[in-house]
């Protein structure tokens, strides 16, 4: 019988079911965060670089991550009300967007295109590769009085395999120390059999999440790493440690693999296989997928979606005989907490791994954790290692900063200096 | 007739002027053309493309190709293909220059450096950020503000002889610098040679980029100032290529395309026989 259904399959749409489920995911978790603080559930903000989602779990908080809020509601087109609210109170328009969005949401009685966000009870501060993160935390705390809890996590300076054991050892105490002040927080104690039970899920929801994103090995993908994954990275930062969580990922997993045996991708044919580096623009995002989807390139690999965890890297793996340990390993590998050159070489090695015909840099102006540093990235690879580059800019959720024709212009050319060298 | 359809055309559809070439089958430039683009490119683009005819003395029942660049290229309803600039004043430098290893085109809206291999062929580009500093549209403002004429802005700022620095990077808050200057008491020439020197600079970080190897061949319409001219050959110490065929870069390039094009579609066409 399933084979039966497997051949009743016929359109890319069949092949692509994940995606709905993920919106599925995505609508319900809206709904509980917006009904938590009703239900006299807490509201625990927390980031998507090293957020520790496996406490939040097992103490039944609910996380609000201002970055995905803010990411889906310009999704939906409704960010400029709220930069224009937080330049009114006096940001600059060069401040980072997801931080003015987040302050602008937290403003009392805020509406947005998602509802009106509940304020933190507490806010998680994971400061990890992101400076901006202290003070966003600090602003919220003087809007809202909600307390900071900090954990600190060291940048990634130097990595051969290993980070330093006493960088690990820091984080894990940290973490061991933030056990009795949740407790506090919350009046329940903590239970450490639930605790087991999240990291088992977890730990196996980063595995399935690690074969998702190798599939972009395959010649040719059966995915798109950098615009789909967009989609399929929110459950394993929304939810993971849940059974829905896991679900989604084998699901997702099986479905790339359909689209293998069938041969049927996210483009008609693939034409080009690319590196994507950077966050993506989000108040035009289909729009801008479109200007590579119509050359038939498919993003086999991108870093964007390792700022939620470097799964493919190796650098961690969630373990409960060492929950602290291994969950300080997750935090401190965060993409953006990795090094300039750790991170140029990342992308070298992607070329390679992924057989990838280029690299594309979508630099936005106003974080400068993840863009600080590509225009020498983007001269690393073309000069030193003769890999096409392209380095475009706008942002990830200002529409102000999005020329349509200026970006079009150079990806255009891009993909005309690919087909020369192919032809070559 | 043996003239029949062996001519090939390039329109480049700027922000600022709408350009066409014409070459031969032998890809030689037979005529150019260029007006002001104005508010609507279709009607600029055919205008330049009748005028491109009208001047050449052809008709359009010559031309066997044609080829659109520039911002406006998806516009160019009676294009057969559309090409970007980047690649076509690749293509244009290398068939003016065939020496051009670095091109340097400045627009009224962009500037771009690009690499290029022997055959004219884009190795590598890169162009301005989103922001007219370093474009024409610079000179342009400065030209309005001090009531000059474009085409003189250049040739008076040869006549410097002590060149101010202009320090400001936004080419709005320049025309107000520019203003400043003079009330300081510096001469028109210093001021205007200053905004050129300024926008050298700009274009010269941008060429490093991509690596300077010469030759170099300075294109678009700002190839045209002497000025700019003479602010990038000291700042780089090497001679440009330029002449009067270089703002038509990128027509000249769509041109050789509509050549190349045509003729590989009549390969794959199947006249083997």
């Amino acid at each position: 019988m399933a084979s039966a259904s497997a051949e009743a399959k016929t359109t890319f749409e069949d092949f692509d079911q994940a995606k709905r489920m993920q919106g599925e995911i995505t609508k319900n978790y809206f709904q509980r965060l917006l009904t938590a603080q009703a239900n006299g559930q807490k509201v625990g903000y927390g980031f998507v670089m090293a957020n520790p989602i496996e406490f939040f779990n097992v103490f039944d908080i609910v996380p609000l991550y201002p970055e995905v809020t803010s990411l889906n509601i310009s999704y939906r087109g409704g960010a400029p009300p709220l930069i224009a609210l937080s330049e009114e109170v006096g940001y600059s328009t060069d401040a980072c967007g997801y931080v003015k969005m987040g302050v602008a949401a937290a403003t009392d009685k805020t509406s947005t295109a998602i509802g009106v966000l509940p304020k933190p009870d507490l806010l998680y501060l994971t400061y990890s590769g992101c400076q901006i993160y202290i003070h966003w935390w600090e602003q919220l705390h003087y809007q809202t009085g909600a307390p900071i809890l900090t954990v600190d996590v060291p940048y990634v300076r130097e990595y051969d395999g290993h980070v330093d054991a006493h960088d690990i050892r820091y984080v894990a105490a940290q973490l061991e120390e933030s056990i009795p002040v949740l407790e506090k927080f919350t009046g329940k104690r903590f239970d450490e059999n639930r605790f087991k039970e999240v990291m088992r899920l977890s730990s196996k929801a980063w595995e399935l999440w690690g074969k998702v994103l190798e599939m972009g090995k395959m010649r040719p993908s059966p995915l798109d790493a950098y615009f789909e994954s967009i989609y399929y990275m929110a459950p394993i930062t929304l939810i993971r440690g849940t059974q829905e969580c896991v679900d989604f990922y084998a699901f997702l997993l099986e479905e790339l693999k359909e689209r293998a045996s069938h041969g049927v991708g996210p483009t008609a044919r693939e034409d080009y296989r690319l590196v994507f580096e950077g966050v993506p623009n989000y108040p035009f995002f289909k729009k801008f997928w479109n200007l590579f989807r119509q050359n038939n390139a498919r993003g086999v690999v991108s870093t964007y979606p390792k700022v939620a965890g470097m799964i493919d890297t190796g650098s961690f793996h969630l373990n409960t005989d060492h929950p602290f340990e291994s969950i300080a390993e997750y935090m401190i590998h965060a993409y953006c907490n990795w090094n300039m050159p750790l991170r140029t070489q990342l992308l070298e090695k992607y070329v390679r791994d992924y057989h990838a015909d280029g690299v594309v840099i979508h630099s936005i102006k106003s974080c400068r954790s993840f863009s600080m540093g590509e225009g020498d990235m983007r001269e690393y690879l073309a000069k030193e290692k003769d890999i096409p580059t392209l380095l475009i800019e706008s942002d990830h959720v200002d529409p102000r900063y999005y020329s349509e024709a200026q970006i079009k212009n150079r990806v255009d050319a891009f993909f005309e200096t690919l087909a020369l060298r192919r032809a070559a | 007739m043996q003239a029949s359809r062996s001519y090939y055309a390039g329109i480049d559809a700027g922000s600022t002027y709408t350009k066409g070439a014409l070459v031969d089958d032998r890809g030689n430039i037979v005529g150019t053309a260029v007006d002001m683009t104005g508010v609507n490119i279709v009607t600029a683009s055919k205008k330049i493309y009748g005028l491109l005819l009208d001047k050449t003395g052809m008709n359009e029942s010559d031309v066997a190709y044609v080829v659109g660049t520039g911002y406006g290229r998806y516009r160019i309803t009676f294009g057969n293909t559309q090409v970007t600039e980047i690649s076509c004043h690749a293509k244009g430098a290398h068939l003016l220059y065939p020496n051009t290893h670095t091109v340097l085109d400045m627009g009224g809206q962009d500037t771009k450096a690009i690499r290029v291999n022997a055959h004219g062929e884009v190795m590598d580009f890169s162009m301005n950020d989103k922001c007219a500093a370093g474009t024409g549209r610079f000179i342009e403002g400065s030209a309005r503000v001090l009531g000059l004429k474009l085409q003189e802005v250049g040739e008076l700022s040869l006549r410097s002889t002590n060149p101010v620095k202009i320090s400001s990077t936004c080419a709005v808050f320049a025309e107000t610098e520019t203003q400043e200057q003079l009330a300081w008491g510096h001469s028109l020439e210093d001021v205007l040679y200053g905004i050129h020197a300024s926008m050298a600079t700009r274009a010269i970080g941008l060429l490093r980029r991509v690596g300077i190897e010469p030759e170099i061949t300075f294109t678009g319409g700002v190839s045209m100032n002497p000025g700019m001219i003479r602010a990038l050959e000291e700042q780089l110490g090497q001679r440009l290529n330029h002449d009067g065929k270089t703002m038509y870069c990128g027509a000249i390039g769509a041109a050789i395309f509509a050549l190349e094009r045509a003729s590989s579609a009549t390969h794959e066409g199947g006249s083997a026989a």
